[in-house]
C-alpha cells in the first residue's frame, strides 16, 4: 500500500489550492474510491500525522468511501466493486489498487463477458472540496 | 481565494514533485507505429546508462509495452514509503504497465490510458534522475498530449520515422504539432536506412528535409539491423549496444544530447 505518499500528495495539493494568499484552510474533503482500496483508517490516521507543521494542521479533513461503479462498454451492464473485483486473486487485486484502470485485464462483464469494463465511479482517490475561513 | 468546490487533481502535485528530481526528461515519439520507436528509447537509455548517467526509461505505451522485453527486466516494482520504486535493468531504472498486467490484454479507452499514465508518474519514485526517457505510443493521443504538457521545462522530443514517404507523411503531423506547441523538439531521427548501395526511391532524404523544414536537428540515419533483433530476442542488452544501430545511435547521442547545447552535467 502507498497511502503515506498518497497523503503527502493530498496535502501538498490542498495546500496549493488554497493558494498563496495565506488564508487557513477550514476543510477539505478526500473521496476514496472502493477500486483503489485503501485503507481508509491509515489515511485518517496519516492526515492527522502528517498536516501537522503545515497551513493545513488545524484544517478538518473529510474522508470518505466512493462506491464503485463499473460500466460494461459492450453491453451497458453496470456493476459494483464485489462484483468485479470480489472473483479476483490477491494478487490481481494488488494490481488493481495500483492501477484501477487496469481492472480490464483482470476483470470481465458478468454478463457479456467481455474486458470491456470503464470505470464510472469510485476510481482513485480526490479531493473534492476546500473549504477556507472567510 | 474562494472556496473550491471542484475536484483536485492531487497527482499533477505528486508528479511536479517528483519531476523536480529529474534533470531531463525526453520523450521519443513517432505518429507511426512501427518505426522503431521502442528499441531507439531502450536504446538511448542504455547507452545513457553506459555512460554513468542516472537514467530512467517511461513505458508510455501503455497499449503494446515494449521497454521491458528489450531490456529484459522481469523484476517487479517494489513498494518504498514515498512511492513505488522501479526495477533495475541494464543499469535503467524501468517503468511500465507490463509489470501490473503481465502478459495480459490492456484495454483502454483514451481517458483510462491517460489515467494510467498520470498513475505510474504519480506512484514512481524515481528518485534522483539525469535523464528519464519516455516511450510513447504511435498516434497523438492523449498520452502525448498529457506527457508534452507536463509542467517542467527541462524537456525535449525525439522524432523518429523511416525514410519512406507513408513514415514521414505520419512524422510530419507530429513534429508540426510540437512545433504549433512550442514544446522543444531535440530533432528527427532517421531510423531503419538500408545500406547505400540497396537504397530505392523510398530511402530517400526526406527525415533530414522534414528536420529542416521545421528549422530543428537532423539527428542521423540509423541503419536497418538485423542484429538489433537478435539481441532483442536474446535479452543481451550489451550484445544490443554492440550492434552497428547502438553505434550509429551513440555518434548521434553523444553528438547532439551530450556535446550539443543540450548537453547534461551528470550529478
Amino acid at each position: 500500500m502507498h497511502e503515506f505518499s498518497l497523503v503527502e500528495g493530498i496535502i501538498q495539493a490542498v495546500q496549493e489550492a488554497a493558494g498563496d494568499g495565506g488564508g487557513r484552510v477550514k476543510s477539505f474533503k478526500v473521496q476514496v474510491g472502493e477500486l483503489a482500496q485503501f485503507d481508509i483508517r491509515l489515511i485518517r490516521e496519516l492526515l492527522v500525522e502528517l498536516k501537522k507543521g503545515t497551513r493545513l494542521e488545524d484544517a478538518r479533513a473529510i474522508v470518505v468511501r466512493e462506491r464503485a461503479k463499473v460500466k460494461c462498454l459492450s453491453c451497458g451492464s453496470e456493476w459494483s466493486f464485489d462484483d468485479v473485483v470480489g472473483p479476483l486473486q490477491r494478487d490481481e487485486r494488488e494490481m488493481v489498487h495500483f492501477m484501477p484502470e487496469l481492472l480490464s485485464s483482470y476483470s470481465k462483464c458478468p454478463s457479456c463477458s467481455k474486458n470491456y469494463l470503464e470505470i464510472e465511479e469510485g476510481r482513485s482517490v480526490r479531493v473534492t472540496e476546500v473549504r477556507l475561513d472567510a | 481565494m474562494p472556496n473550491r468546490g471542484s475536484t483536485i487533481d492531487f497527482r499533477r502535485s505528486m508528479i511536479r514533485r517528483r519531476l523536480q528530481n529529474v534533470k531531463k526528461m525526453l520523450i521519443v515519439l513517432s505518429g507511426k507505429g512501427g518505426v522503431g520507436k521502442s528499441v531507439v528509447s531502450a536504446t538511448i537509455a542504455a547507452l545513457l546508462g553506459q555512460a554513468g548517467f542516472n537514467v530512467g526509461l517511461m513505458d508510455a505505451d501503455v497499449y503494446g509495452p515494449s521497454s521491458a522485453f528489450i531490456l529484459d527486466a522481469h523484476a517487479k516494482p517494489t513498494e518504498g514509503k514515498r512511492g513505488l520504486i522501479p526495477p533495475v535493468a541494464g543499469g535503467i531504472k524501468i517503468m511500465s504497465v507490463d509489470f501490473f498486467a503481465p502478459g495480459k490484454p490492456i484495454p483502454l479507452t483514451g481517458g483510462a490510458a491517460r489515467q494510467v499514465i498520470l498513475e505510474m508518474l504519480a506512484l514512481t519514485d524515481w528518485g534522483r534522475l539525469d535523464y528519464l526517457v519516455v516511450d510513447m505510443p504511435p498516434a497523438t493521443s492523449d498520452i502525448m498530449i498529457t506527457l508534452t504538457s507536463l509542467p517542467r521545462s527541462e524537456l525535449s522530443t525525439v522524432v523518429v520515422t523511416m525514410p519512406d514517404r507513408l513514415s514521414l507523411s505520419v512524422a510530419h503531423r507530429v513534429v508540426e504539432l510540437l512545433h504549433a506547441g512550442r514544446i522543444p523538439i531535440l530533432g528527427v531521427l532517421g531510423n531503419m536506412y538500408r545500406p547505400t548501395h540497396q537504397r530505392t526511391i523510398s530511402d530517400d532524404d526526406g527525415p533530414k528535409r522534414l528536420a529542416e523544414e521545421f528549422k530543428t536537428t537532423f539527428l542521423g540515419e540509423m541503419p536497418y539491423d538485423v542484429g538489433v533483433r537478435e539481441a532483442v530476442e536474446k535479452g543481451d542488452v550489451n550484445g544490443l549496444l554492440k550492434t552497428t544501430f547502438a553505434r550509429t545511435l551513440n555518434r548521434s547521442v553523444k553528438r547532439h544530447l551530450l556535446e550539443g547545447p543540450h548537453a547534461q552535467r551528470k550529478d
